[in-house]
């Protein structure tokens, strides 16, 4: 099937890939105008919200993915990756002139906001160019999509083209919340991962606690992380009320302290299965000829074991490092701080771009944190191939 | 049989501890005001029926992609299974549950999408996992007393992966009961809400009974995982 010149992969791929973000445009609303910034509004239809931008926008977000799905060498990637990216900024540029208008003459308070059908063509777009960037073999293309994508949202947020976006009003208003907000998630999780290394490290040394230690990191993964950080706050409280001494100390039933405690719990598993994966990897007799160079076990530990070792370790920071930023997001459940905080608030308000400004964020610095890990993982098992 | 002993003694020591009169004897004080057990346990049979069906939806769809990804005819499709499925794991359930809220309500639904969104690459994942770990020879062996392609799946392939296809069910039912009480975030009325609502308003009790009912469901539901891999696989 794979071999026919005219199978799935020649026409029936690149055909799918031209009708879809098309299709998407064309039948889901691309903004909504509400009279302010806690409804949904009524949907506008395609051809008002982007006007003259809609059809050498449609003629770009078919053959850029078709081009890059056709898989006809690099040349027709490069195209597609080019008809990609200037859909994406065609999107931007229509819908925030189309948002401009829609809010000419509303009251101050109304917003015009991004739908459904704006959002998936924009990830589609993106996706076509990561694609047609991994097509046209340009190095780290995930990096460079990025960038490239970062580049475009900047250029035209200062030339002031999506101001008229709901999101970028919200924005604007929480800038330094904002700021604030990354720094917090950032510091909560590094902080938990540098906890859950630590107990990591000092668990390792106990040879004989091995199989206790297994069922204990195991078994704190079956418990619901919502439950836990509930848990941890219901012990803690309880422990304050029979020891009230300890208030004096600065230990508190709420805030970063149980927030640290239940992720750094959490992280124990992927970073103890990279520890002891890692700690396996030599063979036998590797390991025996390093005794009988008269190699001490320290040294055979920091010459043999953790350099074979370092691919499956870095596997295991990686998952543990996409998974602190995700948990980071449930600690202001128990009154830390981060961009959970801005998820939380914008529920509460029930204020989607709230919503989406605490979530994008979080988004962005798990898939960076899952790509530069990656990459170290991936250069760590080519420096020691095991 | 006897790995399933720990989660399950657990999972009933847990559940002994979100019965309203030892959960206030343990969580005593002024603040405290257990649930009634039948409300316990309407919150429980709804959280039970929410993360049932995700988990339904996940495995189903997670197994059936898996193979059909283990198909000769879609080797190529590996490599974006991979990176989908390292994305899907970077979208935290809350951040999706908090996503679909406005478009999909209070409530089930938005809970049911973040199940299916950070669940299902998972179990796709791990179904691969599993089939690919089956020995060539195995195949090669069952191809040639002259099995059908049906034949292999449900006769060799399915059999001998077995063991790892129960590892991703186990995987798949924990992030279930997980997400359903996320859900609770949006609404949903789960084992999850006496917790939120326990921090809200200090009721250490209702906090406490939300924590232990949940980690319990958790861990019996793991333990009859456990049983089912443990009766499917012995010799």
């Amino acid at each position: 099937m794979t071999s026919a010149p005219f199978g799935v992969r020649a026409v029936l791929l690149p055909l799918a890939a031209a009708l879809a973000l098309p299709l998407v445009l064309g039948s889901l609303p691309l903004l909504h105008l509400a009279p302010n910034r806690l409804v949904t509004g009524a949907p506008i239809p395609v051809a008002a919200a982007l006007g003259p931008w809609l059809w050498p926008l449609l003629a770009l977000a078919a053959t850029g993915p078709a081009l890059v799905a056709s898989g006809r060498g690099r040349a027709g990637a490069w195209f597609g990756l080019l008809a990609c990216t200037g859909g994406f900024a065609l999107l931007l540029t229509g819908l925030g002139a189309g948002a401009a208008e829609l809010l000419v003459g509303q009251p101050p308070a109304a917003r015009a906001r991004l739908a459904a059908g704006a959002w998936l063509a924009g990830l589609g777009l993106c996706a076509g160019i990561f694609l047609g960037m991994r097509a046209s073999r340009l190095p780290a293309a995930g990096w460079l999509s990025a960038l490239v994508l970062l580049t475009l949202i900047g250029g035209l947020g200062a030339a002031g083209t999506l101001d008229a976006f709901s999101l970028t009003v919200e924005f604007r208003a929480r800038r330094d919340g904002l700021a604030r907000a990354i720094l917090e998630h950032l510091a909560l999780s590094s902080g938990a991962l540098i906890i859950a290394g630590l107990v990591t490290a000092a668990l390792g040394l106990w040879r004989r606690g091995r199989g206790a230690i297994d069922l204990f990191v195991g078994g704190v993964q079956v418990v619901p992380a919502v439950a836990l950080l509930g848990g941890l706050v219901a012990v803690a409280s309880a422990g304050l009320a029979l020891m009230p001494a300890l208030r004096a100390y600065g230990v508190s039933a709420l805030g970063a302290g149980p927030a640290l405690v239940g992720m750094a719990a959490y992280l124990l598993l992927p970073l103890w299965r990279g520890l002891q994966g890692a700690l396996r990897t030599p063979d036998p007799a590797t390991l025996d000829a390093a005794r009988a160079l008269g190699l001490t076990p320290r040294q055979t530990l920091a010459s043999l074991r953790l350099p074979l070792g370092a691919g499956l370790l870095i596997g295991g920071l990686r998952v543990a490092a996409v998974q602190a930023l995700g948990l980071a997001t449930l600690a202001p459940l128990v009154g830390a701080g981060g961009l959970g905080r801005l998820v939380f608030d914008g529920m509460a308000q029930f204020a989607p771009d709230l919503i989406l400004l605490g979530a994008l964020p979080v988004i962005a610095l798990s898939l960076a944190a899952e790509s530069a890990l990656s990459a170290v993982e991936a250069a760590a098992r080519r420096r020691w191939p095991s | 049989m006897r790995a399933t002993l720990a989660p399950l003694l657990l999972g009933l020591a847990l559940a002994a501890v979100s019965h309203p009169a030892v959960a206030g004897r343990l969580a005593g004080g002024a603040g405290s005001r257990p649930l009634a057990l039948d409300r316990l346990t309407e919150l429980a049979a709804n959280h039970l029926a929410l993360a049932g069906i995700g988990f339904l939806i996940v495995a189903g769809l997670g197994i059936a992609l898996g193979i059909a990804a283990t198909r000769p005819g879609f080797a190529r499709l590996r490599g974006g299974i991979d990176a989908l499925a390292a994305f899907a794991q970077s979208l935290p359930p809350v951040v999706v549950v908090a996503l679909a809220l406005p478009v999909l309500g209070f409530g089930g639904p938005p809970t049911l999408l973040a199940l299916l969104a950070y669940g299902l690459m998972p179990t796709l994942r791990g179904t691969v996992g599993a089939l690919d770990a089956v020995s060539p020879e195995a195949r090669a062996a069952a191809e040639a007393i002259g099995l059908t392609r049906r034949q292999i799946l449900t006769k060799v392939e399915i059999p001998l992966a077995a063991p790892g296809l129960i590892e991703t069910l186990r995987t798949a039912l924990i992030l279930s009961i997980s997400v359903a009480a996320v859900g609770a975030l949006a609404g949903a009325s789960t084992l999850g809400t006496p917790i939120v609502a326990g921090l809200q308003n200090q009721n250490l009790s209702g906090l406490l009974q939300g924590t232990a009912a949940t980690a319990a469901l958790a861990f019996l539901g793991d333990a009859l995982l456990l049983a089912v891999g443990g009766f499917l696989t012995r010799d």
